[in-house]
């Protein structure tokens, strides 16, 4: 390893290579349930150059990359390594925001940008970019939509991964291109903005789409060195309401509703423990917030941009509110002691570098799918009732129902809090949480974003889309180096 | 070389005796006149696609699956398509089976989870005529609505007037059935997992990145048999209102439908509109210049002559004349066709009032001939069902997209003058294709939904049948192309396909790919798709519509 941490210094210089073995622990485990593993390196990245050949050195080698591009914490277990001599690629410090069009809206990134300074750098020029819910302070923009989190605005996705659009990445077997419709233009941004082409087209080129390689791969295909991201006007106006109920159900008619005539710029339902994780400062605080919020609430948000802000805002409010009325809900500006613009604020800006999820009981661990709405019930149900089964407290269950890619899908998630410090609490949660991912899997729950043991239970279910999955990943890291073992393959 | 009885014995064993066919009358009909794109009858006219050797039936995704087992097993090409609408459906090599999937028409509608099940030979019309019934509609491709909605979403790009409000077909794809080249099947997303058709993507990378990205792989990856299409809000009745005398049918819809023709008074000011329209993506039910494609000057008179049944094309040049409509025609020399769909009154009254402001801001005004009832309910039936595809080629017969821009719009609109007088000069010049009045621009608002990218081509007429008017299209062709280069506007819309059959109706041969690709800015992309055609099409059985350059064709360090 000695050589290898010498070739390593050669490639990026001795102060970017780490084999303390204490900073290494860290990089050994995350807040999941994973096994953990420690890495044999750490090395820091600053540009693509020096990705492309540690990629390259690392097929030579036949050395583990892991690539991770957020700052920790880190929940998913997808930046520990699966096999052992694996190094760590740290793109934390590529950090540039290349570009900001604000004619066409696409602001271009590294992975090392995150929530808070991109959307710093956007306000500045009246832009900004969706968001998932409360991203941490550390999160990395770019793994946050190559992973497919879900945003707040999914009515707004045409396409699955939107915002993403172009990228540039660095194969698993060290070839580098662009993506998109920049693939069609020279392998250098300068030159392709000085012929107007301003990487607004991801699709592509021509009948591959390149960056759906990418995309929910954690990286075992290759690293991202830099994306291009469709941003949104800024508004001029932005309000949340709430639509509350007593139980899950009654929201789904309005939901429906709501997104079949493309109203609100967020729509969300979540119960009333999650939004007092999201809300609570601490865990007393959510155990109050928990005793006084609505057991259930759909969240909408409505904005208005440069055009007309206040006549869209109240056409809409309007509308919306008729509709929650059509199905005998409710759309108020607040709920008891909260006030819309709290829950909003608390939504679309980054938490800190802790998750707010840890808020509650100190660590947590999520369960989350794709289904329809109409299976969403079903699914929360059986969670009360494997809960209960299991000893764990179903009231400490929080939900999350996201529709994404307009509505074709919803993103359902179950936040399960647990007491690190407690074995039994630790334990119990752990059973619950792998109990219940089998429950789901075979109630026909999706598993898109296959982290950890959800990825042979889903793959396991249709054994021609896994040898698929494993020749793609043969083309592209024919060595097997990028992030081994994760997805099963 | 060609198809033994013995082989074909075993093709006629999978779909049964009725299903296939060796009829050189029945094969013929399955030729295509070789040209660049759609199907614009292009200059090469003297060409044919290859005779098929067979023409197969399949009716469901098993039999698909064993045909194309057989045809790696016998090394035969094959070819799959279903309303046949361009040559790219069609086989490009002697030795090759036509697929025709007439056969494999299921449809559902899932109400609920908005979207519906759809096999090939489901058309437009048709999922549209079953979406509608329950508030719902589809997102209707510059094909017209006669063609296989499975065709536009699995196999070519899929954008229309609509796809601003309802998305380009690539971005409505959910789950897929799909028999790669190789007789594997693949089923995507949620649809693999056995838990609904309603996500294409994933689990990990999504698998249908190899066969559908910018563009669908216009069946070299294999043959899509079922899918599922995101479907959206219809705020209109359960059937498709249309009265009227051919070739008038009109639309005659509730007040939350409106059309209008937004005219703009300088490129400059119509791109900006355009950028406010994608600011505020929730205006435009659709958007899409159409019109304009009979010209500059003939657009207001050949609207008038469609609208009313009395009259007929040799009442042109007269109506051209009509002060009236000389005029109107003038106001709406740059202009786009918009609908708007009010899901309630009250967003009716927003949208309204956005379009207003819309026009306020960019000096802009609706032209008021276009607001004629009569000619409003004609442009409502036209835009919203796209039927009238047989309009494409009055003048003359025969057109091509020419000048299909770059997405950009800022970048096309500032250069449409120059690009309009080009054309003017050499229809006034050469009698080879249409004088229309230079600017016969026409296509989407935007290719991507919300905006983004518009898809823009000049409409050019030309007589099919005279040799000399293909030669001169050609030629006019070449030199916009040129023109084109020369503006950094990359490679015309109708020469999308140049590169992916040869003149002679005939698949490239790796070698002829090999050396325009290694051209390429970044010809690394190609190399990967050899790869995936070498793992997925291991015995290259579906032609040269798939580009890939041999990997040791390109050097690296």
């Amino acid at each position: 390893m000695g050589n290898k941490k010498n070739e390593l210094t050669k490639i990026v210089g001795s102060s970017n290579v780490f084999d303390d073995p204490a900073i290494l622990e860290n990089y050994s485990k995350d807040s999941s349930f994973c096994s953990p593993m420690i890495p044999r390196l750490l090395v820091k990245v600053n540009n693509v150059n020096e990705v492309q050949k540690i990629v390259k050195w690392a097929n030579k080698t036949n050395t583990p990359l892991i690539p991770v591009s957020s700052g920790p914490p880190h929940y998913k277990g997808d930046t520990v390594a699966s096999v052992p001599e694996a190094v760590i690629i740290d793109l934390s410090g590529m950090k540039k925001i290349i570009s900001i069009n604000c004619q066409h809206r696409i602001c271009i990134v590294e992975p090392g940008v995150t929530y808070g300074e991109l959307q710093k750098a956007l306000a500045k020029e009246g832009l900004t970019l969706s968001t998932s819910m409360a991203p941490r302070a550390t999160k990395s923009v770019i793994t946050s939509i190559l992973e497919a989190e879900p945003r707040l605005n999914g009515l707004s996705q045409w396409e699955f991964f939107d915002p993403l659009r172009c990228m540039e990445v660095v194969w698993g077997d060290g070839n580098r291109m662009f993506t998109g419709e920049a693939a069609q233009g020279p392998l250098d941004l300068e030159k392709q903005w000085a012929s107007q082409k301003w990487q607004v087209a991801g699709n592509g080129p021509f009948s591959t789409d390149f960056f759906r390689m990418l995309t929910m791969s954690q990286g075992t295909m290759g690293i991202v060195a830099w994306a291009s991201l469709k941003c949104e006007i800024l508004p001029t106006i932005h309000k949340m309401f709430f639509v509350p109920a007593q139980r899950p159900e009654q929201l789904n008619d309005f939901v429906r509703r709501v997104v079949r005539l493309r109203f609100s710029d967020e729509l969300m339902v979540v119960n009333g423990f999650y939004l007092a994780s999201l809300l609570g400062e601490n865990a007393k605080e959510v155990k109050q917030l928990k005793a006084e919020l609505p057991a259930w609430v759909a969240l909408v948000g409505i904005l208005g941009r440069k055009l007309l802000p206040e006549e869209r805002l109240e056409s809409q409010q309007l509308d919306i509110a008729d509709i929650a009325q059509q199905f005998g809900l409710r759309m108020t500006p607040s709920l008891p002691g909260i006030s819309g613009e709290k829950v909003l604020n608390k939504l679309i800006n980054p938490s800190d570098e802790k998750c707010w999820k840890e808020t509650a009981k100190g660590a947590f661990e999520d369960i989350f799918f794709l289904t329809t709405l109409d299976k969403t019930t079903m699914f929360i149900h059986m969670a009360h009732m494997m809960a209960e089964k299991a000893g764990y407290p179903a009231s400490d269950i929080g939900v999350y129902i996201q529709p994404k890619h307009r509505g074709s899908c919803y993103h359902l998630e179950f936040n399960l809090p647990y007491n690190p410090d407690c074995t039994k609490s630790t334990q119990t949660a752990k059973d619950f949480f792998k109990k219940a991912s089998k429950e789901f899997s075979d109630m026909g729950a999706y598993f898109s974003r296959p982290y950890g043991i959800w990825s042979r239970l889903q793959l396991n279910k249709d054994a021609q889309s896994t040898m698929i999955l494993k020749d793609l990943k043969g083309i592209f890291d024919p060595n097997n180096i990028m992030n081994p073992g994760k997805l099963a393959v | 070389m060609a198809l033994d009885k013995e082989k074909y014995q075993a093709f006629e064993d999978i779909v049964g005796k009725r299903n296939i066919s060796q009829d050189p009358g029945v094969l013929e009909t399955y030729r295509c006149i070789a040209q660049q794109s759609s199907a614009h009858y292009g200059p090469y006219v003297d060409h044919m696609t290859p005779l098929p050797q067979a023409v197969i039936l399949p009716g469901s995704t098993e039999e698909v699956q064993n045909i194309i087992k057989l045809c790696n097993k016998y090394k035969i090409q094959f070819k799959a398509s279903t309303t046949f609408w361009s040559a790219m459906g069609f086989i490009g090599s002697d030795y090759a089976v036509q697929i025709d999937m007439r056969r494999m028409k299921y449809l559902e509608i899932d109400e609920k989870n908005q979207m519906a099940i759809i096999e090939p030979h489901a058309i437009g019309a048709v999922v549209q005529a079953e979406a509608m019934k329950v508030g719902l509609n589809l997102n209707v491709p510059g094909v017209g609505c006669s063609s296989s909605v499975l065709a536009s979403t699995s196999g070519w790009v899929g954008f229309g007037p609509s796809s601003y409000f309802m998305g380009c077909a690539g971005e409505n794809l959910l789950g897929a059935e799909w028999v790669l080249p190789d007789g594997r099947i693949m089923r995507t997303g949620s649809l693999g997992a056995g838990a609904g058709w309603f996500c294409g993507e994933g689990p990990g990378p999504s698998a249908r990145g190899i066969a559908r990205g910018f563009a669908g792989s216009a069946g070299t990856m294999g043959i899509c048999c079922r899918l599922a299409i995101r479907l959206h809000p219809w705020p209109g009745p359960a059937n498709f209102p249309t009265e009227g005398t051919i070739p008038a049918y009109r639309a005659v819809l509730p007040d939350n439908f409106k059309t209008y023709t937004l005219c703009f008074p300088s490129w400059d000011a119509y791109a900006q509109a355009f950028n406010l329209f994608f600011e505020n993506q929730d205006i435009l039910y659709l958007g899409h210049r159409q019109f304009n494609m009979f010209g500059r000057d003939a657009k207001g008179a050949m609207v008038n002559i469609l609208t009313d049944p009395d009259k007929q094309f040799c009442d042109l040049p007269e109506l051209m004349k009509d002060p009236y409509i000389k005029k109107q025609t003038e106001l709406m020399k740059i202009d786009i066709q918009v609908v708007i769909a009010g899901m309630t009154k009250r967003n009716m009254e927003y949208k309204e009032k956005a379009i207003d402001k819309i026009l306020e801001l960019t000096g802009g005004w609706k032209n008021e001939m276009m607001l004629k009832p009569e000619i409003v309910n004609w442009v409502l039936m036209y835009l919203l069902r796209l039927g009238h595809k047989n309009l494409n080629y009055t003048f003359c017969g025969a057109y091509e997209g020419n000048y299909g821009m770059s997405p950009n719009h800022f970048v096309t609109a500032p250069l449409m003058e120059e690009a309009s007088e080009i054309k003017d000069k050499w229809a006034k010049k050469y009698t080879s294709i249409a004088d229309t009045g230079g600017d016969s621009d026409m296509g989407s608002i935007s290719i991507i939904g919300g905006g983004g990218a518009t898809g823009w081509e000049f409409f050019v007429n030309f007589d099919a049948y005279d040799k000399d008017s293909i030669k001169g299209t050609k030629e006019f062709i070449d030199s916009t192309q040129e023109w084109m280069f020369k503006k950094g506007l990359g490679v015309d819309m109708g020469r999308w396909n140049a590169d992916l059959r040869k003149s002679d109706g005939k698949n490239y041969s790796q070698e002829e790919h090999d050396a325009m690709y290694i051209k390429m800015p970044q010809p690394m992309f190609l190399t990967y798709n050899w790869k995936i055609r070498n793992v997925f099409n291991p015995n290259n059985l579906t032609g040269s519509y798939y580009r890939t350059l041999t990997p040791e064709k390109l050097k690296t360090d």
